[in-house]
């Protein structure tokens, strides 16, 4: 019994780490640019077809294919900012909220043309291994992408923190005009910002190819637990996500093996709505980031 | 994209339709003297509901495929031979994996084409949609989908495969080839056929023997798997019977490997029995069990489809495509009975089908008879096993073509 409490509590925490990278992008995103970006789950799925041929075609490690695809992701990220983005910026947040949805609809369905709904596995050596003890057993593949996971977290807690180009990007969601009086471009931030969050999914990407399949539609399994991690952790507040993304996973997982393997989102659901009910803000309080 | 290619193939078809009405009630009016001709050229549409799009469009892709080649295969055999040899012509809508879509789809499909009959959906979720406009229109809908509530208060409704209960009972029987005192782990996803599938299974556990030592719904489309598995290996079960498509399932199995749980598993049908499972899952899916409504290796015939599915697709025929030529050719075997291209004949036509040979009866069984219901009363189930990268019938003794692989 305390084993498969235990055991639960591992898995949980495992995919909590997953759902932390997708979170903290769209909480960075929402943080700095003040936009909700709904096409964050199909950057995920973008991630994982580039790991997915970088690894049948070249023969590349998807975890090791990390490298290509943050920067890659970073990238469009930037494109996407400068070229979409910057232009529906403005007091009304209606043309922001369609042009995100309207990219997620086109990347999705663009995904369905290219690859079919096919699903696509890569089989590495560490994919259906684990490692066992005390009854208890940790898969390689989920270890690797978890402690992946939170360092890339804590980078960006770091960055943001100690870097100029991190405090400008504090300081331009704090407040745009004064920072921009500060000698700040708004412009390069956003930019910044929205390519780092894009880095994030393209790394939950590379992540989960090692046992995950790799679909058009599976970003959108990500993205709601994302949103649901943003609002409980407070919106904008990076270490807010990645508790709230770890919370969550545990709850889903103890759903599932105690209230009913349908339940875990139900678990999930109560423990987001409780949480607002005594907290509004969500877990990080009155404080964002 | 996609969608608005189908659309414009849609308007295309729905041109040379109506150009075919205006030139016959020209021909009609103008030379009705030589009646004969345009009835030579008469061509009786068959509707094909799959979702081509969205999160079932893998199984719906392979279904149209399956289903231009039946149309090529009775339409190369001459035709329909009883309306001078009209040819089948096959009216694709894609139903978007929606059960919304699925509604408007059909009725339009309908309204929008003089239809003979309807295959689809594969699905049976959306299959139990298609079925109610069908049966509202009067329009025979034959399919492949095993859900036994297609079977309830349908006139028009026809399935000639082996039904979700059906399924159960193999299941379980095939339980006891792996161990004497099977210990059963059901988990199912919450969709019409998880639920349907998994229900045949609890009602019939207790007569055939089997215990059934967990029965848990799970929501289809999950991240992880690993917590389901979890409880699975807390329940001390030695057969685990999955009731999941394909994504799930690849899931499922490769946690059951990370965990290093040593149980049998039944895949069911669905996803399991699809080319891209052994694809997705690979060594891993050698010796696991699954049931099919058809396997491309019952008899001769559809050995022979199977080899043309392989040419055109580069895949072997899964259940749903050989079922698809199956159905397609006992519509025509109605549609040459019935004379006629009206729904309600054909309707007729089809309940009075008995056939036992040639591609029409290519079922486990061999033998194809509608009850009142709609149902195949020869219909059963085949046990499949993966072996050597390739799905072989193992069960019942009758239609087994290789002995278990235990491992």
């Amino acid at each position: 019994m305390v084993g498969t409490i235990i055991q639960a509590v591992i898995n949980g925490l495992l995919i909590g780490g997953i759902y932390a990278l997708v979170s903290i992008g769209v909480t960075l995103i929402f943080g700095v640019v003040k936009i909700v970006n709904f096409a964050q789950g199909e950057f995920v799925m973008i991630g994982m077809y580039i790991s997915f041929f970088l690894s049948t075609q070249l023969g590349i490690d998807p975890i090791v294919s990390l490298v290509v695809t943050m920067p890659v992701l970073f990238v469009v990220g930037v494109l996407v900012q400068h070229f979409l983005i910057r232009r529906v910026l403005g007091p009304n947040d209606m043309p922001q909220i369609f042009l995100t949805f309207a990219l997620s609809l086109l990347l999705l369905n663009l995904s369905l043309m290219l690859f079919t709904a096919n699903y696509r596995t890569v089989h590495t050596w560490y994919s259906d291994e684990a490692f066992h003890f005390a009854g208890l057993y940790v898969p390689y593949a989920k270890l690797i992408a978890f402690v992946v996971a939170m360092a890339l977290s804590g980078c960006l807690w770091v960055f943001l923190r100690t870097t100029d180009l991190g405090k400008a990007m504090r300081a331009a969601s704090q407040n745009r005009d004064v920072a921009s009086l500060m000698g700040i471009n708004p412009d390069r931030v956003f930019a910044v910002a929205f390519g780092l969050a894009l880095a994030l999914a393209g790394a939950a990407g590379s992540l989960l190819m090692p046992f995950q399949s790799a679909y058009p539609f599976v970003g959108q399994v990500f993205v709601l637990m994302a949103f649901i991690a943003v609002v409980l952790g407070t919106l904008g507040n990076v270490i807010g996500a990645l508790v709230a993304s770890l919370l969550m996973g545990i709850a889903e997982s103890l759903g599932i093996q105690f209230v009913g393997a349908d339940s875990g989102l139900l678990v999930v659901f109560v423990m987001f709505l409780l949480t607002l009910v005594f907290k509004p803000n969500g877990l990080g309080g009155g404080k964002a980031r | 994209m996609k969608k608005s290619n189908d659309r414009s193939r849609r308007s295309g078809v729905k041109r040379r339709d109506f150009l075919k009405l205006a030139g016959g009630s020209l021909a009609a009016s103008g030379i009705a003297a030589i009646p004969t001709i345009s009835r030579a050229a008469e061509t009786i549409n068959i509707g094909a509901l799959y979702p081509t799009t969205g999160s079932m469009a893998q199984i719906g892709v392979g279904c149209v495929a399956a289903a231009k080649l039946a149309v090529d295969m009775v339409n190369e055999a001459g035709g329909i031979k009883s309306m001078g040899g009209a040819k089948l012509n096959l009216v694709i809508s894609d139903v978007q994996s929606d059960t919304t879509v699925t509604r408007t789809e059909t009725d339009r499909l309908i309204n929008g084409n003089k239809l003979s009959a309807i295959h689809g959906c594969y699905a049976s979720a959306l299959t139990m949609i298609a079925s109610e406009v069908c049966e509202r229109a009067k329009v025979p809908l034959i399919t492949g989908s095993s859900s036994d509530q297609l079977n309830k208060g349908r006139h028009y409704t026809f399935t000639p495969f082996a039904r979700a209960s059906q399924f159960a009972q193999a299941q379980l029987r095939m339980s006891k080839l792996v161990s004497d005192k099977p210990k059963v782990a059901v988990i199912f996803e919450n969709t019409a056929f998880g639920t349907s599938t998994s229900n045949g299974l609890k009602e019939l556990s207790a007569g055939e023997g089997v215990e059934i030592v967990m029965f848990e719904p799970y929501s289809a489309g999950f991240t992880d798997a690993s917590p389901l598995i979890n409880k699975v290996k807390a329940s001390g079960a030695n057969t685990l019977f999955s009731l999941s498509y394909l994504n799930d399932l690849i899931l499922i199995v490769r946690t059951v490997r990370q965990v290093g749980l040593n149980i049998a598993i039944n895949g069911g049908s669905g996803g399991f029995v699809m080319p891209d499972f052994y694809k997705n899952v690979g060594k891993a899916a050698e010796g696991l069990q699954g049931v099919a409504h058809w396997n491309h290796d019952i008899n001769a015939d559809s050995q022979k489809v199977n080899a043309e599915f392989k040419k055109r697709t580069g895949e072997f025929a899964f259940e749903y495509a050989g079922g698809l030529v199956a159905q397609t050719f006992m519509l025509a075997d109605a549609l040459e009975r019935a004379a006629s291209p009206d729904p309600k004949k054909v309707r007729e036509a089809l309940s009075t089908l008995d056939v036992s040979s040639g591609y029409a009866a290519m079922a486990p069984g061999g033998k194809v008879k509608f009850g009142p219901d709609g149902k195949n009363i020869y219909g059963r189930p085949v046990g499949v096993q993966w072996q050597n990268t390739d799905l072989v019938s193992i069960f019942p003794k009758e239609d087994a073509r290789a002995p278990l692989l235990k491992i």
